[in-house]
């Protein structure tokens, strides 16, 4: 166990990003090239390999050159999809709530 | 976007109750009826839920079986969410399925609970369930079995640094 612990951290703090979480969840949809990841994410490459890295120390993703391409997958880990899709959707319902309780005070008494 | 709420009308409280629960607490300043009206009329729905984005309503029909089906704008592109109501109890609980487009097949079931504090203000209790696609295919051999650990692990301490002040 004590091993992983490195590594728990890494993931962590890998997942701890909006963005790597959703270069996780894109490539838990199919692996993608980190230009495919540039174009979806409206980032420059240098930005995406900069995320990459961070989530491939982790474990969380591997990557391979094929040609002039460099090709991401998740793992070797195979849940972590799941578990950054659970992170994101605790951020979001998080946010989600906020806004509730802004529209309620906003709406405050004007509603019949 | 998600600024977060400077003055609190909501107390965040995140607990764990089994290994694929995520419960958030909350307490709004408005008295239950008002609450339960934001959660199943569209119109008001429509107005925050898509936390601050313009949203589409494609569907929503707040009875037990019936559908529900958002879309979401985000920088990636429209983003859609949908499920069903598997309970409609007014004015104090709804229990709905909720997946997202961009991963199909994963399925968290949601219970909110609406507790009327006696006071004009209202607390929220959600609790959301994870089903795993690895769960249902009963393909849980005891290597994924210490994947998913090693998974929820990581989870946990994310949700618990989250839940620091």
């Amino acid at each position: 166990m004590v091993q992983y612990l490195p590594r728990l951290d890494a993931a962590f703090a890998a997942l701890s990003d909006p963005t790597r979480r959703g270069i996780l969840e894109r490539l838990g949809a199919g692996d993608a090239s980190v230009s495919d990841l540039a174009a979806s994410f409206d980032m420059t490459l240098t930005g995406v390999k900069k995320h990459v890295r961070v989530l491939e120390q982790a474990g969380l993703v591997t990557t391979k050159k094929i040609g002039r391409v460099r090709q991401c997958r998740l793992g070797p880990r195979r849940l972590d999809a799941e578990t950054a899709w659970i992170a994101n959707y605790q951020q979001m319902l998080e946010e989600r709530l906020d806004s509730l309780g802004e529209f309620l005070e906003r709406t405050k008494g004007s509603e019949s | 976007m998600s600024a977060s709420l400077k003055e609190p009308a909501a107390g965040v409280q995140i607990g764990k109750a089994g290994e694929r629960e995520i419960r958030i607490e909350r307490i709004f300043n408005a008295p239950r009826e008002r609450v339960w009206r934001a959660f199943t009329d569209p119109k008001l729905v429509a107005q925050w839920w898509g936390r601050g984005r313009e949203m589409t309503i494609e569907r929503m029909e707040v009875e037990r079986g019936g559908h529900w089906r958002f879309i979401v704008p985000s920088p990636h592109g429209p983003q859609g969410f949908e499920g069903r109501f598997r309970e409609v109890s007014p004015p104090s609980r709804i229990v709905w399925t909720f997946e997202w487009d961009g991963m199909p097949g994963y399925v968290a079931v949601e219970t909110v609970v609406f507790e009327e504090l006696g006071d004009g203000r209202t607390r929220l209790v959600t609790t959301s369930l994870f089903h795993t696609i690895e769960e249902r295919d009963g393909a849980l051999s005891s290597g994924m079995a210490e994947g998913v650990a090693d998974s929820y692990a990581a989870l946990d301490r994310l949700l618990a640094t989250r839940a620091a002040p």
